[in-house]
């Protein structure tokens, strides 16, 4: 708790040197400096097949500061969890920390992520969520919210997403949070609180991907602030030993539906959600509602 | 404390085996017929014999996985698998092998589905010939102990820096008790010596990023790399195994083949794993009827001893070889690779050979008996 924004520029580490190949506005670049580089001087990073496998930069030319681990898709936290084991035996203490895309964890990765969720490794898991498969051009993940139009699902998505930290919940995780681009401070609050408990830790990031979601880049922060306003995407935090939710500062306003903005506002910003239907805006409010209201239950 | 001579299953000598390498981060999943390897070490971290990280994992994709994380981190890894389980772990069997992972993974051969069946052929393994792993197949339950306490030594030294698989048949030899010769566990730990200067170690105060983009030229560069290590374990294999011979009294051919009867015979048989040890027997049966027959079991499946089997097939014309797995559209794997080594030396030899033993078929000595005989005979 307590980060003020001036920290955000005092890292014991700048994460990235140059080089790196995000797009311009990429959330996930963003909140990776910001979350990695406020534990940098102690972290390993595993990395499956993602954006960040490509942006980190190429050959010699590598531009992440921190040790990097790059894997196969579907088996990061099992990676992390070998690195772990063998950090602990050197006694060596370093945090572990898994960044991966929303495919990497809730579809292809949920596998490893929940094995090593009940082996109670001590790692933390970073799923940043640009609700798509980015890096091989934005097809549908288990990620992406009702009425998105991706590669795959040209009509826009039918189906609710899945809720990785609910499950994480109920496969009781030391401690899940959600954060957001827009709220770099909450962030890095949350970051650091994981890695300061011993156990199985999971942050979801709200990352804007210009490419995706078709903003213009400029607007990467605005969309990221309009899904907590509208209350698409509530941020909190749960802990294990408190079997509690706490609805963190920037969302706590609108645990009240009638407080929030309409979610027209959050669409209507980002083209994938050109063509959106009635029928589809409102399964998307109703998806919000359930989100909310399992929260609720925890309060 | 000296070595003893006790009874063992296969899977208890390569679990025994990994006993005495000391390995620092075991990750596992079941399937038969490899379980009692793992259940054995299992046994041994909880009670604290073995000082180690064992981590039960989801799934075997999952289990060479941490292996690799914790490989990466420099520590001695061990896992063993079969079978579906080999097949499951696919991606991370060319990772770890490119990679230059040097992880000790015994497979207990096992035959591929459809139907279901538990019982050996070489299918499993034939299918990651090109993985970037060395591959070492054995005929009894003493040669799997001393493999598997090998592989750690060969794999892991700085110049190769390679997983190695230690190759078994299931049942016939996980599953069947035999005579094998432990070391004193202090001496087996002494031959194997600490893990103690890895290629790849990944630490906080030195980042490097592993296995991130490149471009084709630093890519050829560790592929090319990655083929003179293969070449130069050839040469650390024969040096292993005759060091182990010096320690314990007991080696393997060169380390690459092994050879039994003479080089002028009428025919040589070449086979691997257990079948090698039936040809043994048939090769003493027939000398006794008057055939003379010689004997060649490949050890090392990869890298190839292609020099070998040039300088045994120059002396001796006729061969026979007896696959126990196939590479569908062509013949056995193991005639494949023969055939090449003959053209690679511009060496003009007809070879005949029979695909055997499939999905668990026993192949006793008597019929290694018949096919030479027959094969004598054409
Ligand atoms: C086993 C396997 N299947 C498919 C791929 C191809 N692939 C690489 S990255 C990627 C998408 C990753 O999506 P996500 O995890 O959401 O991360 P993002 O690209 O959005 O950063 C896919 C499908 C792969 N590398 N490995």
């Amino acid at each position: 708790m307590g980060t003020k924004l001036k920290d955000l520029m005092n890292n014991p580490k700048e994460v990235f040197y140059k080089g790196h190949f995000a797009c311009a506005g990429c959330g996930s670049a963003l909140a990776l400096r910001h979350a990695i580089g406020a534990i940098a001087d102690k972290v390993i990073l595993v990395v499956p097949a993602s954006c960040t496998s490509v942006y980190q930069g190429s050959g010699k030319g590598v531009s992440f500061n921190v040790p990097t681990i790059n894997t196969a898709f579907a088996s990061s936290d099992s990676v992390a969890s070998g690195i772990k084991a063998a950090m602990e035996i050197k006694g060596k203490d370093v945090h572990v920390v898994v960044w991966a895309g929303d495919g990497g964890t809730a579809d292809i990765g949920i596998a490893t992520l929940i094995g090593a969720c009940d082996r109670e490794e001590d790692i933390l898991h970073i799923m940043y969520s640009n609700n798509v498969y980015s890096n091989t051009g934005g097809q549908r993940s288990g990620d992406t919210p009702i009425g998105a139009r991706t590669s795959t699902t040209p009509d826009g998505n039918t189906t609710a997403r899945k809720m990785v930290p609910f499950i994480m919940m109920a496969d009781n995780a030391k401690y899940v949070a959600t954060a957001s681009v827009a709220h770099l401070t909450d962030l890095v609050d949350k970051v650091k609180k994981a890695v300061s408990l011993k156990g199985f830790k999971f942050i979801q990031i709200d990352a804007t991907c210009p490419v995706a979601w078709k903003v213009d880049f400029s607007n990467s922060i605005e969309v990221a602030r309009l899904a907590v306003q509208t209350g698409i995407w509530p941020l909190f935090e749960w802990e294990r030993d408190t079997g509690k939710v706490i609805i963190s500062r920037p969302s706590q306003k609108y645990l009240d539906k009638e407080n929030r903005k309409p979610i027209k506002e959050w669409t209507e910003i980002q083209g994938r959600f050109r063509g959106v239907t009635e029928k589809q805006l409102k399964a998307l409010d109703a998806d919000t509602d359930r989100q909310w209201n399992f929260i609720k239950k925890f309060l | 404390m000296v070595g003893k001579t006790v009874t063992l299953t296969g899977n208890l000598a390569a679990g025994k085996a990994a006993e005495m390498a000391k390995p620092k981060v075991i990750a596992v999943y079941p399937i038969t017929p490899q379980t009692d390897i793992i259940e054995y070490l299992s046994g041994l971290v909880s009670s604290g014999k073995l000082e180690a990280r064992f981590i039960t994992v989801e799934s075997e994709h999952s289990a060479l996985a941490a292996c690799a994380g914790a490989a990466w981190a420099g520590v001695r890894t061990f896992t063993a698998t079969s079978s579906q389980g080999l097949l499951y772990m696919g991606e991370w069997v060319f990772w770890s092998g490119y990679g230059r992972l040097p992880i000790v993974m015994p497979v207990v051969n096992r035959c591929l589905a459809p139907g279901w069946s538990i019982f050996v052929d070489l299918q499993d393994s034939m299918a990651f010939r090109d993985a970037g792993w060395i591959q070492i197949y054995t005929k009894n339950n003493q040669e799997v102990f001393d493999t598997v306490l090998q592989a750690f030594k060969i794999g892991e030294s700085k110049d190769i820096s390679l997983p190695v698989m230690p190759c078994l048949d299931g049942f016939v030899l996980s599953h069947t008790t035999a005579k094998v010769e432990l070391p004193d566990p202090e001496e087996a730990y002494s031959f194997v010596g600490d893990y103690s200067d890895p290629v790849v170690e990944v630490d906080v105060d030195n980042p490097w990023a592993y296995g991130g983009l490149v471009g084709p030229e630093q890519f050829n560069i560790a592929r090319r790399d990655l083929m003179k290590a293969m070449e130069r374990a050839k040469a650390k294999i024969i040096k292993v195994n005759k060091e182990f011979e010096e320690t314990f009294g007991r080696s393997y051919g060169n380390g690459l083949v092994e050879q039994y009867g003479d080089d002028d015979a009428d025919l040589t048989l070449i086979t691997m794993g257990t079948m090698g040890d039936e040809a043994d027997e048939a090769i003493d049966q027939l000398k006794q009827e008057g055939y003379k027959v010689n004997g060649v079991r490949v050890r090392t499946f990869r890298p190839f001893p292609v020099e070998d089997i040039v300088r045994i097939a120059k002396k001796n014309h006729k061969l026979f070889i007896l696959d126990r797995a196939v590479s569908f559209g062509h013949e056995g794997p193991l005639r494949i690779e023969i055939e090449a080594a003959l053209k690679r030396y511009n060496l003009d030899i007809p070879t005949s050979g029979d695909i055997v033993g499939l999905g668990g078929e026993s192949v006793p000595y008597k019929r290694i008996m018949k096919i030479a005989k027959e094969a004598l005979r054409s």
